[in-house]
């Protein structure tokens, strides 16, 4: 019965916060406003080095671009910029 | 007459080797506009990528080469939405050429924040196992204590997961649901052992009911330097009837009420700071598993017992890479840390109370490709009587020094 309690306690709050994250819009500008190259130094590096945009070619960015949106949780504003942005050096 | 039948002979062997060719030619050209239309085709890729790691572990008692990793990933993108993924994991260890299925899923975004996988999934309990897990993201050659195939927390299963990441402002919230197959419980009836030890590799669920879990990661500064995350896993490992059924004896010994209930949080900070002139680079994950208690079989005397069935394990990681500094060969190393505490519980025949300390340098060849050198110094103590040839175990301490380059392909 306790464990069960932490298991509704713990689906709530996560309820809770995905229905507050998606009515809470007030700073959004200042991170739409980031260019995809700012977005890539600071998102890739949170779990490895940032990749050198002329590695890949455009249709293997949209590959791994989908790959990561997966994997790292990126929004899908993140991902776009920073997929737009490695692909504008080939 | 024998002229003319010559001259219509060669005329319908010309003409025959003319259209011939024609066909070929025909042929030919339909072939490359199948390849330029293949090469045009925004719609699809396919990828193979990876990561491998190859290296000599140096202990006290031997020197061994050994190739831990080499891990293709299979990346498949259907459009714009749709991705198939895939990781084979294969070892080559103790003689021994070991061949898994890491994971192997269908993806689909469903709108903004919302992504549907289902197939074999890595499980998002905490990040290591999930994010950190690949040779060339791993600071170390060795995972932390208590994570892995052997360890107390679960890597991968069969199941159906919805995950996202969504803007809260400034920051940012991700997220994981997911419902699975879930964990096996060990009866003892295999492995004496190990009795009471939750087994999270099973390809077909032993009872009806499903296990399930979460994971939130909160990152509140709008550079993305720091998140926070917590996670939870609910399962009943047990089956339905006694592993005992048929044995009058012991019959009554059944595990279809035993409940697994997990919890981790996980931090992570990443950041470029000018003053130091480098990347910092924290990383710690702390787990709990609570499984009720229930009571085994000690085969070795066919006395039963019972235990309190929890584990905890915990590991913190600090790297510092000088990345800003101007000499080009200094700026590729990093200084790595990490300690880790993995304790099984007392009262079982796999009681343990390990942990391990390992410093490193690395140096950085490319941004995916890097150069391992770290000393690991293993400290244990042990209970149990399936563990006594652990290294590290038995009260001993040992070192090991490690040096392994891992690439991601």
């Amino acid at each position: 019965m306790k464990k069960s309690k932490y298991i509704i306690g713990f689906l709530f709050s996560l309820l809770m916060t995905i229905i507050i994250a998606q009515g809470c819009s007030s700073a959004k500008q200042i991170v739409e406003a980031k260019s995809g190259a700012q977005l890539w130094a600071e998102n890739c590096i949170r779990c490895h080095n940032g990749p050198s945009p002329t590695e890949f070619n455009d249709e293997q960015w949209k590959t791994i671009g989908l790959h990561m949106q997966d994997r790292a949780n990126l929004t899908k504003m993140e991902t776009d910029k920073i997929v737009e942005f490695l692909k504008s050096a080939n | 007459m024998l002229q003319k039948l010559i001259l219509a002979g060669g005329f319908v062997l010309c003409f025959g080797a003319l259209k011939a060719q024609d066909t070929i030619q025909d042929q030919i050209n339909n072939l490359k506009d199948d390849v330029t239309t293949l090469k045009r085709d925004p719609n699809t890729n396919f990828m193979i990528r990876g990561f491998s790691q190859f290296g000599l572990d140096a202990g006290s008692d031997n020197v061994n080469f050994n190739m831990t990793s080499f891990n293709p990933v299979l990346l498949w993108r259907q459009g714009d939405r749709f991705l198939f993924e895939s990781e084979l994991e294969m070892e080559y260890m103790s003689n021994q050429f070991g061949l898994n299925l890491g994971y192997a899923n269908a993806s689909f975004v469903v709108s903004k924040g919302v992504v549907v996988k289902v197939g074999k999934i890595l499980i998002p309990f905490g990040t290591f196992g999930e994010k950190f897990h690949p040779s060339w993201v791993n600071k170390f050659s060795s995972a932390p204590l208590g994570v892995g195939h052997d360890g107390m927390l679960p890597m991968a299963d069969i199941g159906v997961e919805v995950r996202g990441g969504l803007q809260v402002g400034k920051s940012k919230l991700s997220y994981s649901l997911f419902c699975v197959n879930g964990p096996r419980i060990k009866d003892g009836t295999e492995e004496p052992t190990e009795a009471g030890m939750l087994s999270f590799e099973n390809a077909n669920d032993n009872n009806n009911n499903k296990a399930v879990g979460a994971r939130i990661g909160f990152l509140p500064f709008s550079n993305s330097s720091l998140e926070i995350g917590v996670s939870g896993y609910y399962a009943k490992p047990g089956s339905k009837t006694s592993p005992f059924a048929g044995d009058t004896l012991n019959e009554d010994l059944n595990y279809k009420d035993v409940t697994a209930l997990l919890f981790a949080g996980d931090v992570a900070y990443i950041k470029v700071i000018n003053l130091i002139k480098g990347t910092i680079d924290i990383k710690g994950q702390h787990n709990i598993s609570n499984v009720s208690k229930a009571t085994y079989l000690n085969p070795e005397d066919t006395t039963r017992y019972t235990f309190t069935n929890k584990c905890s394990s915990y590991y913190v990681q600090l790297a510092y890479r000088p990345a800003l500094v101007a000499n080009n060969v200094l700026r590729n190393f990093e200084l790595v840390g990490r300690y880790s505490v993995y304790n099984t519980p007392k009262g079982s025949l796999w009681y343990s109370n390990q942990s391990q300390i390992e410093v490193g340098l690395n140096y950085w060849f490319v941004w995916r490709t890097v150069l391992k050198i770290s000393y690991q110094i293993s400290d244990g103590a042990m209970g149990g009587s399936g563990m006594g040839n652990m290294p590290g175990m038995s009260g001993m301490k040992t070192s090991m020094f490690l040096i392994h380059v891992a690439t991601g392909l």
